[in-house]
């Protein structure tokens, strides 16, 4: 295989324009970045087709192993033994970590891994470093991404006979904007260009509308609208959606996600089978890690076993004198995963209400990804939708990449004469973006489940009189308050013309476009006059880089409340 | 919730300035170009889903309103059409106008199409909304009872004994 040319050194950020730019001779094939499995699909002319390795594999192992010369992939190299992966030498989950700051809990539960994750608690990037020869090497979750998509567009394109440029990704529904660009700043890296981003859910919703489209001339009911509710799993992260689907158009519903996954639930089997090993392990020396990794390993055959058996031995030596010795059963798993299984039922009843659809007017239930062949998590599924089975046609590890690498065709231009190919995906914002206002709330403009592309504005005026300025400060999630958000940038309003507190008009309004790429505008109007008192201002959003709690932080310490504004209702109340 | 309280307090804006007029020449031309098109603007103002601030385009004139598409128009509809008739006029537009389906220069022209249709689509694929869109246009049209299809026959009855501009106002209060 070739020396792979990835420019880990370049700052060059996929600019949003090009997406947008030129028209796409080729095919762009699909990708599905797992937490901890990968895999790649193409449009080969009459359906979708997993791509397979030089060793004959659909799935690839996500990590990346750095060694002295080269670090290589878990595409092209293959570890004897899953304890190699452990050994500290090589970083995976970077699903799990990219774009999180040090404060996050999930970049804290990654501190179990056996590399390092170090945190400074203060709202910047954590210090990720692989063990090198005794030695901690820095690199950063963009890098081993990046690293690891170049192996799999060498793969792509030996498999495919053809340069390799265009990609749809399926990303987690919970991921914010800032980490959608982290992941295409990793593929520029990498020297791929995102044709689309898809949450996961909804590239099942896309493979689900073609097998429905296809199935029309079987049933009489045609045009039929189906609903669809499709439970997404895997290692890293969980997603909801709910998808209603006729003639080839899938309109999603609503969506809903969390970053939790397998990986809680390995990490809270391993806390159980030895409650202090966080402590144990803390210090990262070469026995601990080789320890970690056995009880890493051990924990996940338990896990999968379990899928199938109900109860079973462990049996493990850690060296150090610590040995584990347990017989692990069904309701003790499910019992230390109860707060996993409540946030997913959680997951779905909300996604249900969002998407203003009764259990009963679900047509087919659909649970896809790793973790959807543990029991429990078929069994909550069933139970919340009052069903009392799954859909059947679709490969629940395949699901969501067969959905990418279709969209790829589709956003390629491809024309299909058997009309396989005449899919359309109506997509809605998985999280509500809006500003800081009313003190430190958050007030969503564009509130999560609007179908795209959008335009939404909301009012807001000033809480001082003779105010003069306005800092606009961005942020996405769903938290009541902004700190629980996240923070996409901000912008001053300078210019407002005096005025007591309440006049003026300040007007902010945000933009979802054709490919989009998320704007805020702000404009100001004083009464008493039809033309806006400033030159509108329009910023593209993300604008913050790194340092988000941090920048923050900043922000509220140097201008506290003094260019707040309110929305216009909490006036009223006033 | 937030969305349509907010807009609620946009109504009740104490600012004696018409809303309407003032949004329009806020920003240009982005706001411009999205509200010239009178069939957005009473799409929009229609869509309660959307809330924010859209509502102030209730407020112009009733003859502007009329002329302007209605929504079962920009669906290409009849004002009688079934829920399901609804639904497949969006798919069918949305095949047509999606971004995602069209040419690329042509990308910005669909998204503004698409957002219209979409917003009539979530008007009168609720029937709370189109029973409130339809007593909307039928004041202004103020077309007789009787002769209405189906759905805006149980409008017309439901606003039977508010006329005029009191009838606008009972349907604001009930709607948001």
């Amino acid at each position: 295989m070739a020396e792979p040319a990835y420019t880990v050194a370049s700052d060059g950020e996929t600019t949003g324009e090009e997406k947008s730019s030129s028209a796409f001779p080729e095919i762009a094939i699909g990708i599905d970045i797992g937490t901890s499995q990968c895999s790649v699909a193409a449009w080969n002319g009459s359906q979708v087709e997993l791509l397979k390795n030089t060793r004959n594999q659909k799935m690839m192992r996500s990590y990346v192993t750095f060694k002295d010369d080269a670090p290589s992939g878990g595409v092209s190299n293959q570890h004897t033994h899953e304890l190699e992966m452990l050994s500290g030498a090589s970083i995976f989950n970077m699903k799990r970590l990219i774009g999180r700051v040090d404060t996050d809990p999930v970049v804290h539960a990654s501190k179990s891994l056996p590399f390092l994750v170090q945190t400074l608690d203060i709202g910047v990037r954590p210090f990720i470093a692989a063990l090198v020869n005794n030695v901690w090497r820095s690199t950063t979750p963009e890098e081993v991404l990046a690293i690891f998509l170049v192996e799999l567009r060498a793969m792509a394109e030996i498999a495919l006979k053809r340069p390799i440029r265009n990609v749809v990704l399926t990303i987690p529904v919970s991921f914010s904007r800032f980490q959608v660009t982290r992941i295409e700043r990793a593929c520029a890296m990498a020297g791929l260009h995102v044709l689309r981003l898809m949450p996961e859910p909804t590239a099942v919703a896309l493979l689900y509308a073609q097998q429905q489209q296809q199935t029309i001339h079987e049933n009489m009911g045609s045009g039929y609208e189906k609903i669809a509710l499709i439970f997404n799993m895997g290692a890293g992260y969980s997603d909801v959606a709910v998808s209603a689907t006729a003639g080839g158009v899938s309109q999603i519903k609503a969506l809903a996600g969390s970053a939790i996954g397998g990986e809680d639930m390995l990490q809270n089997m391993m806390r159980h089978l030895l409650p202090d090993s966080e402590i144990i392990f803390s210090n990262h020396g070469i026995n601990e890690i080789k320890s970690m990794g056995l009880l890493r390993v051990a924990t996940q055959d338990a896990i999968h076993k379990l899928s199938f058996e109900t109860s079973v031995q462990i049996d493990v030596d850690l060296g150090n004198g610590l040995k584990i010795c347990k017989v692990v059963n069904q309701e003790e798993f499910q019992e230390v995963n109860r707060e996993v299984f409540e946030k997913c039922e959680s997951l779905i009843i909300q996604c249900l209400r969002d998407a203003k659809i009764e259990p009963d007017d679900v047509t087919d239930i659909i649970a896809v990804g790793g973790c959807s062949f543990i029991p429990k998590i078929k069994n909550l599924i069933m139970t919340t939708c009052k069903r009392q089975e799954l859909y059947k046609g679709i490969n629940p590890m395949e699901a969501a990449v067969c959905g990418a690498a279709l969209e790829g065709a589709v956003a390629s231009g491809i024309n299909d004469p058997f009309g396989s190919l005449d899919l359309l995906t109506i997509q809605v914002t998985p999280l509500a973006i809006g500003i800081q206002a009313d003190g430190n709330n958050f007030v969503p403009i564009i509130p999560r489940n609007t179908t795209m592309p959008a335009r939404r504005e909301l009012a807001f005026t000033t809480v001082h009189d003779n105010q003069t300025e306005a800092l606009i400060v961005v942020y996405e999630g769903e938290g009541k308050k902004v700190e629980e958000n996240h923070l996409l940038g901000y912008f001053k309003l300078v210019g407002i013309p005096p005025a007591p507190k309440g006049v003026p008009d300040i007007n902010v309004c945000m933009d979802i476009d054709a490919s989009d790429v998320l704007r805020v505008l702000a404009g100001v109007v004083v009464p008493g006059s039809q033309q806006p008192a400033i030159p509108v201002m329009e910023v593209r959003m993300p604008t913050v880089d790194d340092g988000h709690g941090w920048c923050a932080e900043a922000l509220h310490r140097t201008f506290g409340s003094r260019l707040n504004l309110v929305t216009v209702q909490k006036k009223m109340q006033q | 919730m937030l969305a349509s309280s907010s807009s609620t307090s946009f109504l009740q804006h104490p600012l004696p300035l018409a809303l309407s007029s003032k949004h329009q020449p806020l920003a240009k031309p982005y706001f411009l170009r999205f509200r010239t098109h009178k069939t957005v603007a009473a799409a929009c103002s229609a869509a309660t889903e959307t809330g924010q601030a859209q509502r102030p385009h209730l407020n112009f004139p009733v003859d502007q309103m009329a002329s302007a598409a209605s929504l079962y128009e920009v669906l290409g509809i009849p004002m009688s059409a079934s829920c399901h008739e609804i639904k497949t006029a969006y798919r069918r537009l949305a095949r047509m106008c999606h971004p995602d389906v069209v040419a690329i220069n042509q990308k910005e022209a669909s998204a503004n199409d698409f957002k219209k249709i979409h917003a009539a689509y979530s008007t009168l694929s609720d029937p709370v909304k189109r029973a409130c869109y339809d007593r909307e246009i039928y004041g202004n049209q103020r077309r007789p009872y009787g002769s209405s299809p189906l759905s805006s026959a149980a409008a017309a009855a439901a606003m039977a004994g508010f006329p005029g501009r009191t009838r606008r106002n009972w349907e604001t209060d009930q709607c948001w």
